[in-house]
């Protein structure tokens, strides 16, 4: 069972958050909510807007009600369908993973690691993921049982 | 199974598979090509036909990979679609004079509310995903089961079911920002203002109640909205109906706007 708070661990270059939590869903379905840019606003609660495709080598522009002024210029660096997904850019990386872990259970997990050698420089000004995370993680959740039902 | 059983059931099948194409292409000349192609491939493989599926399952599988063929290179259109397109209207004269004289002198020239409804379910459903337009039209309007949708478009049940989900959403959502039919906020009175144009001795709002769907607006749930949404769309032909000519000739105003603005876009 896998339904865990978001954790951040600090170290003096870099910051990892994660989380990770039970879905009770077919996976092809999470998987197509987390590939499918255009409706991410739709069922996620911390996306403003993901404008291009979520595909390999694709550059996607992402908004997040963490800093909706600013936009992020994201490179999709993995895409193993079902099963990894991996955006990021000179900062840092976010995987998302995808692992069934019962018949009926996909055990979603989600971490983002920022950081560098001038990471100490900036690193107060960076607000926290944890909630956001968490709001992530229940929001794919529910969006996912609710049309696997 | 041979030709001529082919032929009874393809003639039964008509109507439902030609306003099928309709909503899906919104181009008249298409859905009666690709009804024509569907006709022809069929009669071409049916003795492949080995009733793991219904016929018309089966039918609608054939049109329905043509209309994925159709449009494969075609960008998909706008939620704004009503917009961009009444603006072309306004601004093209001709437009209202060829659907005036339509009103007046076709005897499928009515200006109808619930048409204008089904109209426009067809031209914002064409900015969904195609699988997610194909997969609501089969399911909502035309009312096959999600295992003959897995059939017809060929994906497992649990895309069909996202297809499904995702597209049923994202429509309820537009009509309930656009629609002042079901929204007081809603900012596309195009029935009203088209009804003003075509029916102009009709009260609006006498006539506006008569629709269950408006009539329950303020009470009813957005998912009973939509589901009184899709009703309409099952009671219309847009072939048949006596409001066929006016919202086939809007449709077809509506198409090639549209092509023209996103071409525009490319460019």
């Amino acid at each position: 069972m896998s339904t865990s708070k978001a954790i951040t661990v600090k170290t003096t270059f870099n910051r990892e958050t994660s989380v990770s939590i039970d879905i009770h869903a077919d996976v092809a379905i999470v998987w197509a909510l987390l590939t499918n840019a255009a409706d991410y606003p739709r069922w996620n609660s911390t996306v403003v807007s993901i404008e291009g495709a979520i595909a390999l080598g694709e550059t996607i522009r992402l908004k997040s009600t963490l800093d909706p002024k600013r936009t992020f210029k994201l490179q999709v660096k993995a895409f193993e369908a079902e099963k990894q997904l991996i955006w990021g850019d000179g900062q840092g990386n976010r995987v998302y993973t995808l692992a069934q872990s019962a018949p009926d259970t996909v055990t979603f997990s989600m971490v983002e690691k920022i950081g560098g050698l001038i990471f100490p420089l900036y690193a107060n000004y960076i607000p926290s993921f944890d909630q956001a995370f968490d709001r992530f993680a229940a929001d794919l959740k529910k969006e996912a049982e609710n049309i696997n039902d | 199974m041979n030709t001529q059983h082919l032929n009874t059931e393809f003639e039964s099948l008509r109507g439902p598979l030609k306003s099928f194409l309709l909503r899906i292409t919104a181009s008249v000349a298409d859905a009666e090509d690709l009804v024509h192609d569907t006709y022809l491939k069929a009669a071409d493989k049916i003795d492949t036909f080995r009733a793991e599926s219904t016929l018309k399952t089966w039918i609608f599988t054939i049109a329905s990979n043509l209309a994925k063929d159709n449009l494969r290179a075609k960008k998909r259109w706008v939620e704004n679609v009503t917009d961009i397109t009444k603006a072309a209207a306004l601004g093209n004269p001709k437009f209202f004079q060829e659907a005036l004289h339509l009103r007046a002198t076709s005897p499928q020239g009515d200006f109808e509310i619930k048409e204008h409804i089904a109209f426009c379910f067809t031209c914002i459903a064409k900015s969904l995903p195609l699988e997610q337009q194909i997969c609501l039209l089969l399911k909502e309007v035309y009312e096959f089961k999600v295992s003959e949708i897995v059939q017809i478009i060929d994906a497992n049940e649990a895309m069909v079911k996202y297809y499904l989900h995702t597209g049923r959403s994202k429509m309820m959502q537009i009509f309930d920002q656009r629609c002042a039919l079901i929204n007081k906020e809603g900012i596309c009175h195009q029935c009203s203002e088209l009804n003003g144009i075509f029916n102009p001795q009709q009260n609006f709002q006498e006539e506006v109640v008569k629709i269950e769907m408006a009539r329950v607006a303020e009470k009813a749930d957005k998912e009973h909205l939509f589901d009184l949404r899709m009703q309409i769309l099952q009671g219309i032909d847009p072939f048949e109906s006596n409001a066929a000519a006016l919202q086939l000739h809007h449709l077809e105003h509506n198409r090639q706007v549209m092509e023209n603005y996103l071409q525009k876009k490319v460019d």
